[in-house]
């Protein structure tokens, strides 16, 4: 009797505490996530003005305005353009986890290096990138000049070559990260794999697509998935690269376009309908992901 | 037979070095070619590339102190990242105890909100807290700075080390009990410590990300004297690159650098492996 009740105070004090240590987390989400989230939602379908704190009610006009506006579908444009570093980060991603995990000379020092552009802030990043690609006086075109004798294009200027810039920085940042996720799973394909493919006189390049990529896909997945939301979020680029979005708002994406409305335009009402209708569009596209990775990505046996 | 073996293998290993150091030197050449920069007298600047400056003019470093207010943004950088780093250990070690080793209403629910706030776009969140922030005047100040870092890095950094407890064993947690230990001094004095590993990769990641954010300072302030020394490096870049002071800048941007290649260089080895881990295993 003694041991029973005992025993009930002690779960007690277990799911109080439980609670206790989970509260702050939680208050934490109830008031600056769900509480935003919930307002974002209402101010949607009105014309709140930031400067002057005045709304009405206005239903989907917010929706309306922004799908028939022809910059939002130039910035979608743009957005889904912002997909294309995604293979290209894989790809030398595993080529180097592969160098790295056989042991190649020297390749501790390199792990440091080529996390250096991703570890950076990339307001430093673009800085350094806005000078490196400087139409008359950039490393990159006076190097071109200097050895093939060719005018570089006007890397920043250019509303064809401004995205272009874009990706080969953002492809340039994410190599370092991806390497590292591709060669943790590296090192967890089991050895004996290969011993008996080994065995059956198979070649290195049939071991790579038969063990190594299959045993690779959790992890190529997981970067496509993180890719993709970070991808279709791209802001901070354009932000610095450009003034107002890049000739004919060229580099605009969803994101800055959203900025834009929220802050320069002081349209909060249509910034967050933007807003809203782009969350459910990345929703879904993670959802489509999962469901299309049933396909390929090896699930253990 | 095996000679050719051991000789297509030395082949491949050097093909795999020549690769690995091209690689290696165009990740880095950026930041050498910034370094240069940032020692030139900037007049100089402008003619064929030059690698090694002629002369090494280190004013820069001095001169940048004066054209922006590099210094208050690099306090208020420390003073954020620290704040949202010591409450983010403490928080989020609480809460993935809880997760990994209690039994408490709701726990399945109140997991599954925090880490769904992981899918929702940044821009998303960071406008309706905005709103909020301004409804009860916190706006430019730091303290919406420090809420969004900590929600920024929370849900990452329970889901990773509610992952680590669940490898302590139980039995400990257990037998603390029997010796009446409360649940607060199981937290603090047994998986605390146990949990230093983790936490240190933690801190890592979230001192870099804080340190980094560009977007929340962008938003949720606006007088210089709020300014974290992102927002100091973009004006001196929209103002200095019209002037074309390049040296001016990219000391700035070296100043902004420095303190996560430092750290990173420090604890490299917890880096990647927290990299490593909180991925997904392969």
């Amino acid at each position: 009797m003694k041991t029973k009740r005992r025993s009930q105070d002690m779960r007690r004090q277990e799911r109080l505490w439980g609670l206790l240590f989970v509260a702050p987390i939680s208050l934490q989400i109830v008031l600056f996530c769900v509480v935003p989230i919930g307002i974002a939602i209402v101010v949607a379908f009105t014309n709140w003005n930031v400067i002057k704190g005045t709304y009405d009610f206005i239903g989907i006009d917010n929706f309306v305005e922004f799908l028939t506006d022809k910059k939002f579908w130039v910035a979608a444009g743009n957005t889904v353009y912002m997909l294309i570093p995604i293979p290209f980060y894989l790809f030398f991603g595993i080529l180097f986890a592969l160098g790295s995990h056989r042991g190649t000379p020297g390749s501790t020092v390199f792990r440091v290096l080529f996390f250096l552009p991703y570890i950076s802030s990339i307001v430093a990043l673009v800085v350094m990138w806005r000078w490196l690609f400087n139409y008359q006086y950039g490393l990159v075109n006076q190097t071109l000049m200097a050895w093939f004798g060719i005018q570089g294009p006007d890397w920043l200027g250019d509303p064809a070559w401004i995205k272009a810039t874009i990706v080969i920085m953002i492809v340039w940042k994410m190599i370092g990260i991806a390497s590292i996720y591709i060669l943790a799973a590296l090192k967890n394909i089991p050895e004996v794999y290969y011993e008996a493919a080994r065995l059956d006189g198979a070649s290195s390049v049939r071991m790579f697509f038969r063990i190594t990529l299959p045993m690779l896909s959790p992890a190529i997945f997981f970067l496509t998935i993180i890719g993709i939301i970070g991808s279709l979020q791209t802001f901070v680029e354009v932000q610095l690269f450009t003034s107002d979005g890049g000739r004919n708002y060229s580099a605009a994406t969803i994101t800055y376009y959203i900025w834009q409305k929220a802050f320069v335009s002081n349209d909060l009402g249509l910034a967050f309908a933007t807003a809203f209708f782009f969350a459910l569009v990345i929703l879904g596209a993670t959802l489509i992901q999962f469901r299309l990775s049933r396909r390929w990505v090896y699930e253990g046996e | 037979m095996a000679r050719t073996n051991a000789g297509v293998r030395r082949t491949g290993t050097s093909v795999a070095f020549v690769l690995m150091f091209a690689g290696a030197v165009t990740m880095v050449l950026p930041f050498l070619w910034m370094l240069s920069t940032s020692l030139k007298q900037s007049n100089l600047v402008f003619g064929a590339p030059e690698w090694i400056p002629d002369p090494v003019d280190w004013a820069n470093y001095a001169e940048v102190w004066d054209a922006a207010p590099l210094a208050t943004g690099l306090l208020n950088s420390v003073i954020v990242t620290v704040v949202v780093v010591v409450l983010g250990v403490f928080s989020s070690t609480m809460a993935a105890f809880a997760f990994a080793k209690l039994d408490f209403p709701h726990k399945r629910t109140i997991f599954v909100v925090l880490l769904s706030t992981i899918m929702i776009p940044l821009v998303v969140m960071i406008l309706p807290q905005f709103l909020v922030f301004a409804q009860i005047g916190w706006t430019d100040t730091l303290l919406p700075l420090i809420v969004s870092g900590l929600l920024l890095t929370n849900a990452t950094m329970i889901f990773f080390l509610r992952q680590y407890m669940f490898g302590i064993a139980t039995e400990l947690l257990e037998a603390a009990k029997l010796d009446g230990a409360g649940y607060l001094r199981i937290y603090w004095s047994i998986f605390l410590p146990l949990c230093k590993p983790a936490i240190a990769a933690n801190v890592i990641i979230v001192f870099m990300t804080t340190w980094n954010d560009y977007l929340g300072p962008l938003i949720f302030t606006s007088s210089p004297d709020k300014s974290t020394v992102q927002l100091v490096i973009a004006s001196l870049n929209a103002y200095h690159a019209e002037q074309t002071d390049y040296p001016l800048i990219m000391a700035a941007s070296i100043i902004a650098v420095l303190p996560v290649v430092i750290l990173f260089i420090a604890a490299q080895k917890y880096f990647v492996d927290s990299f490593a881990f909180s991925g997904i295993k392969g």
